[in-house]
């Protein structure tokens, strides 16, 4: 199936790619300073009511990682194939459209993976080498993860669908940022005075209040039914717009 | 192998292409020629199955390009204009990439991609990246991506625009040898081009076909005077060999015999013959049905493609 063939090469291009490493080693460096901080603050001031993790992805420092490395990692997805012209060698060999839809979309939540997993590996040294020892503790830290994975799925496919737009880069990036940033404005909108069944309704797709919920190791599936569904949603229109631009006359 | 029917393609109200109608067969090597902007690319990325045609009927290798463009696109070979390459990849990693993507089966891979490598002359490059290479070198992978499926079509845009003379001499080889395997459609805008390569050559010019003819003919006939169409009721052989002997007059052709005899005459540089023809048709006693020049539209796709 053409899927896997293009899936390697869409996830394996990342791992060519000048950009993508620098968005790697910036997340990298940058989680795993902060991680570092956050530990040695719990340590001086003998804070035990958070986990180090929780106060890491509780802040509005992840928060704007997330919503940056999003749009770099999306942006050339669709933009450079028009640009550069490739979008028309590769649907004129035998493929279907939501083959490649999906292939960029995987290829992308793959690195999208990759970046997260030196916040794996913080924590992992962090139990291994800690003294005394700081079990990692694996609901909460499960959760998280599986949320951090449930967001970036979706703004990923958002990063997608905005390349698909234009063939312009920045445009790209701009856009699925904007577009980000405004899902994610969601959740500043329960500090105004909004009280109640409108705030439990917007409570419910903040993305703070479900981070707060998860990482405490609180499961909850309505996320992951909203996340998935706008997903599949999003993943669709590219399709619609990609075989669109191909066929207008 | 392409059978195009009253095919019309307009962008946004602008015709680009009006009312083809052409076919090619099996083995024969076909020249789509003319000035930029005629309307060629716009062709072949419709035979590619990459954009539907606005209106008429267009068959590839016997499936039609908009409701079975995926089988189409499996049994073609197509290289874009200006030959977009992923620029990141390497020549060799580029070249399996594409045949896994055209279904080479698994077994056949390697041999696949080691005989296209072999055919184009791209061993030398094969651990190269693709976006430090040079234009001729790109060329060539594009011919050994087009071809790299082994397919029964290969339709290729201007294959050797932007190549220097020894690069374009290489292509041309390589094109003939390719076409004694396969059907090959081939757009360019020099004349020479198709001289060299094609048995025969649309000419199409403001999106529409202005003659179909071997290269020799077409050659003739605008660098010579152009030639007559001349229908009458008289034996062909007969009227070949009299109208031949007609001063002025290089070539006579039947086109077509029976009742009324079809030829096609053709006439030195400069020289108007049709005094002369008329002259041998009165003093012979032959119906005469029609005489006609051709030329006139077709002269002027010729200008601006030998302005070059
Ligand atoms: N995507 C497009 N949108 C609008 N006009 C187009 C498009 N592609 C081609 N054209 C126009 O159609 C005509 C034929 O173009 P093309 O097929 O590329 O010619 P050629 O390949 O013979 O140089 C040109 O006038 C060109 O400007
Ligand atoms: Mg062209």
């Amino acid at each position: 199936m053409a899927f896997w063939t293009l899936y390697r090469r869409e996830a394996g291009s990342y791992f060519i790619s000048p950009v993508a490493y620098v968005v790697f080693f910036a997340t990298a460096i940058g989680i795993g300073s902060y991680f570092n901080f956050v530990f040695n603050y719990f340590n001086d001031f003998g804070i035990r009511q958070y986990t180090v993790l929780q106060a890491c992805v509780n802040t509005f420092f992840f928060w704007l990682t997330l919503m940056v490395q999003v749009p770099i990692i999306t942006m050339r997805v669709f933009s450079e194939e028009f640009k550069m012209g490739t979008i028309e060698m590769l649907l004129t060999a035998p493929v279907e459209e939501w083959e490649v839809v999906l292939s960029k979309f995987f290829g992308a939540l793959t690195f999208f993976v990759t970046l997260w997993i030196p916040l794996l590996f913080n924590l992992v040294l962090l139990s291994t080498f800690s003294n005394p020892h700081v079990p990692i503790f694996w609901k909460p830290t499960g959760n998280t993860f599986l949320l951090v994975l449930l967001i970036g799925t979706f703004y990923v496919s958002i990063g997608v669908f905005t390349s698909v737009l234009t063939k312009n880069q920045i445009i790209a990036a701009i856009l699925s940022f904007a577009l980000i940033f405004l899902t994610f404005s969601i959740s500043f909108i329960p500090f105004l005075n909004v009280t109640g069944n409108v705030r439990d309704l917007l409570g419910y797709f903040s993305a703070l209040e479900q981070m707060d919920t998860f990482s405490k190791g609180v499961f909850d599936s309505r996320p992951v039914i909203f996340y998935l569904s706008a997903t599949v949603f999003l993943l669709l229109l590219t399709q619609r717009l990609l075989e669109a631009r191909r066929l207008k006359s | 192998m392409i059978e195009v029917q009253n095919l019309s393609k307009s962008y946004s109200g602008f015709r680009a292409v009006q009312n083809l109608n052409f076919h090619v067969n099996r083995g024969e090597i076909v020249g789509f020629l003319g000035p930029n902007g005629a309307g060629k690319s716009t062709t072949m990325k419709i035979l590619a199955g990459y954009q539907p045609p606005t209106d008429g009927q267009v068959n590839v290798a016997g499936f039609d390009v908009v409701s079975q463009s995926l089988d189409v696109r499996r049994h073609i070979g197509y290289m874009p204009e200006n030959v977009p390459l992923y620029n990141d990849m390497r020549v060799d990693e580029f070249l399996r990439f594409r045949a896994r993507l055209k279904n080479v089966p698994k077994a056949k891979l390697k041999e696949r991609v080691e005989t296209v490598k072999q055919l184009c002359s791209l061993k030398d490059v094969e651990r190269k990246i693709i976006g430090t290479l040079s234009k001729g070198y790109r060329q060539r992978v594009g011919l050994a991506d087009a071809m790299v499926h082994d397919p029964d079509l290969l339709i290729l845009d201007e294959p050797t625009i932007g190549l220097d003379p020894h690069q374009i001499r290489a292509v041309r080889e390589l094109i003939k040898d390719l076409g004694k395997k396969h059907t090959i459609i081939l757009s360019t805008h020099i004349l020479s081009e198709v001289e060299m390569t094609c048995n025969r050559v649309l000419i199409i010019n403001h999106g529409r076909i202005e003659a179909s003819d071997t290269p020799a003919n077409l050659t003739k006939l605008v660098r010579g005077g152009g030639s007559l169409r001349l229908e009458i009721k008289a034996p062909a052989a007969d009227a070949k060999t009299k109208l031949a002997a007609v001063p002025d007059i290089e070539e006579v052709e039947v086109t077509a015999e029976g009742e009324w005899a079809q030829l096609r005459i053709f006439s030195k540089p400069g020289a108007d013959i049709r005094d002369n023809v008329y002259q041998l048709v009165k003093k012979e006693g032959w119906d005469l049905r029609e005489m006609a020049r051709e030329r006139a539209t077709l002269e002027e796709a010729f200008v601006e493609l030998t302005q070059d």
